[in-house]
């Protein structure tokens, strides 16, 4: 963090991998290195242009470079979309409360993504991975629209394909060539599609607003406490440092408590998935 | 120590001494209304410490409504603030700095642009004489008169009298090196200075009786218990989204940050007043809002205040001053809302 805490980290665009049809993950390289921890998010600039909130998607073991995966919805993704290699950006962070990972210790470990939102989970799964002794399972429940919407092609075939990994994918609407789950995600929480011993495990969610409420009712519904669903909160994070006001929920404000909360500490505030 | 003018000195000479080497902000009268104004030197003819707050919230000197933060690539810091001297500020104004000094200053990271000018100012506070018709301070635990926070505080008394008392190291220092104008007050003064206190506590104590209000009652209770009322629905159909009790507001902290080009076209970015009764103060890219009814953003703004800061304060982020009260185009008022959420919980 700077010592000026709205000015950012100059940083340049070194890769860009076009994930799907508005879903692209850029490489970004910072002047100096930002280190974060899973679950932490960065405010992303284009100098003269605007700003707008990003969990990375990287390795959090990763210092030089850091991976963020952009779908290109409003005016400041748009224009983050038009960036290409050597362009220059700002990132101001690591922002927010990270995963608590020493309370992940010994269990096993949920995680359930839908569409762009598996990004900041794949920072969490790679820094599960890195000390995977630690964690009893990781299993790994994902949702997109269609086969053309999964996120990670590649790494979702290799890296994931980890015997001790658990992993399991579903389109809402499949292709001639899927081969797997049709259904939306709750539809791979259900008993026969997801065995974990629900005592002894958290899920960690994250995805669009809807997906978010409907996979919370069902891991309630399958045994899940409140206080063992990490949900990450969408809200309008703005300044990032608790000042600006935006990202209120109740008591909280989503960029500095957050942006992961447990579903007991926001289930009785107005709207949370809006 | 409590200190008195010494005989043929006046408030006037006091002020222009302390005030010397300071820009100041001071209140001005314009018709019936008492304006914040800036000027280079204490002017006792134009002037005055005003017998209540002015229309502009004092938040407006440390939380500029428009103001740079740098050029987002360089971690460039605030250019060093001149300072100034805030004169005739009255309680209200000034108890709503503990809200900006938890926000900007003492949650980190601190923000240095509101630093800088806090610490460079020098806050010489005024009894209230007597409340304007929209006061209510009392109902909401503040009193209309500073007992903290102040460098230096002046107690008008009747006859043209004042009693002057320090409330910080720099207050007292400056206050000692006025031995020509400046003796110890005597107990008379002092008592008169109580009683002159407590009979402006009780006329805004009075008013604030006659819309149901005192302070006894538990906001926080009332507006978090009446979040499902009909009556946010009900204020919020003359509530036109102007933003203008955000803007007056003491309290009110909350800003947009934006970014542009300066004039020489290199990236600049600002932090500008915002308002939470604006439709997407809360939306996010892609749409999704959760405030989307003007009833939800009205009782938003109710909630913060009387709900949010309670709980990471122990305060209320209103302090009774009822700008919001003369601005609201829509002719809704605080304390009937304050009033009917009682009624409702």
């Amino acid at each position: 963090m700077k010592h000026n805490p709205y000015a950012a980290i100059p940083a340049t665009v070194e890769n860009i991998i076009a994930e799907t049809s508005n879903i692209t993950t850029f490489t970004f390289r910072p002047e100096e290195p930002i280190p974060f921890k899973a679950g932490q998010f960065i405010e992303l600039s284009i100098p003269g242009l605007g700003e707008a909130p990003f969990t990375p998607s990287s390795s959090p073991a990763v210092k030089e470079t850091m991976d963020v995966t952009i779908m290109r919805v409003g005016a400041v993704t748009e224009q983050i979309h038009a960036l290409t290699k050597g362009a220059q950006v700002g990132i101001r962070g690591p922002l927010g409360q990270p995963y608590p990972l020493d309370k992940f210790k010994g269990r096993e470990i949920l995680i359930v993504g839908g569409g762009v939102g598996l990004a900041p989970l794949r920072a969490l799964f790679f820094a599960l991975v890195e000390e995977k002794d630690l964690y009893k399972k990781i299993i790994i429940r994902y949702g997109a629209r269609s086969p053309g919407d999964i996120v990670y092609r590649k790494a979702v075939s290799a890296a994931w394909g980890n015997p001790q990994v658990d992993l399991l994918l579903s389109v809402d609407k499949g292709d001639e060539t899927w081969k797997g789950n049709i259904g939306v995600v709750t539809t791979i929480l259900e008993n026969n599609k997801l065995s974990v011993n629900i005592r002894n495990s958290v899920a960690v969610v994250c995805g669009p607003p809807v997906m978010m409420k409907f996979a919370t009712i069902k891991l309630l519904e399958r045994g899940y406490s409140p206080d063992s669903i990490y949900l990450s909160m969408e809200k309008n994070m703005s300044c990032g440092i608790g000042k600006c006001g935006h990202c209120r929920i109740g008591p909280f404000y989503a960029c500095k408590d957050g942006p992961v909360f447990t579903y007991d500490r926001i289930k009785d505030e107005p709207r949370i998935w809006d | 120590m409590v200190k008195q003018l010494k005989q043929g000195r006046t408030i006037n000479a006091l002020i222009e001494f302390i005030s010397t080497g300071y820009r100041i902000f001071a209140l001005q009268k314009t018709d019936s209304t008492y304006h914040l104004v800036a000027a280079s030197k204490w002017d006792g003819n134009r002037n005055t410490l005003g017998p209540y707050r002015p229309v502009e919230p004092l938040k407006s000197i440390m939380l500029p409504p428009r103001q740079g933060v740098g050029q987002l690539l360089q971690d460039e810091q605030p250019a060093p603030f001149t300072p100034i001297a805030a004169i005739g500020v009255k309680n209200c104004d000034l108890a709503s700095l503990k809200i900006h000094d938890y926000v900007f200053r003492d949650s980190e990271p601190a923000d240095p642009y509101y630093k800088e000018i806090r610490d460079n100012t020098l806050i010489i506070s005024c009894d209230c004489s007597r409340p304007c018709d929209v006061c209510f301070c009392t109902a909401v635990g503040d009193q209309p008169y500073a007992q903290s926070g102040f460098d230096i505080n002046i107690s008008p008394l009747p006859g043209n009298k004042f009693i002057i008392e320090s409330g910080s190291e720099k207050g007292k220092n400056l206050l000692d090196s006025c031995n020509d104008l400046l003796e110890e007050a005597g107990q008379d003064a002092i008592k008169a200075r109580d009683a002159a206190r407590q009979a402006v506590y009780k006329s805004v104590a009075d008013q604030a009786a006659v819309k149901g209000l005192d302070n006894n009652k538990n906001y926080q209770k009332a507006v978090a218990d009446s979040m499902e009322s009909d009556l946010w629905e009900k204020f919020a159909e003359d509530c036109v989204e102007c933003g203008a009790c955000n803007f007056v507001c003491c309290t009110c902290h909350c800003f947009l940050l934006a970014d542009g080009r300066s004039d020489t076209d290199t990236p600049a970015r600002i932090k500008q007043w915002d308002s939470c009764l604006y439709k997407n103060f809360a939306r996010v890219a892609g749409g999704a809002n959760p405030r989307k009814f003007r009833a939800e953003r009205l009782y938003n703004r109710f909630d913060k205040k009387f709900n949010f800061f309670p709980q990471v304060l122990h305060s209320y982020a209103c302090d009774g001053c009822g700008r919001c009260i003369e601005a609201c185009t829509g002719k809704i008022d605080i304390r009937d809302v304050l009033r009917k959420a009682l009624d409702e919980a």
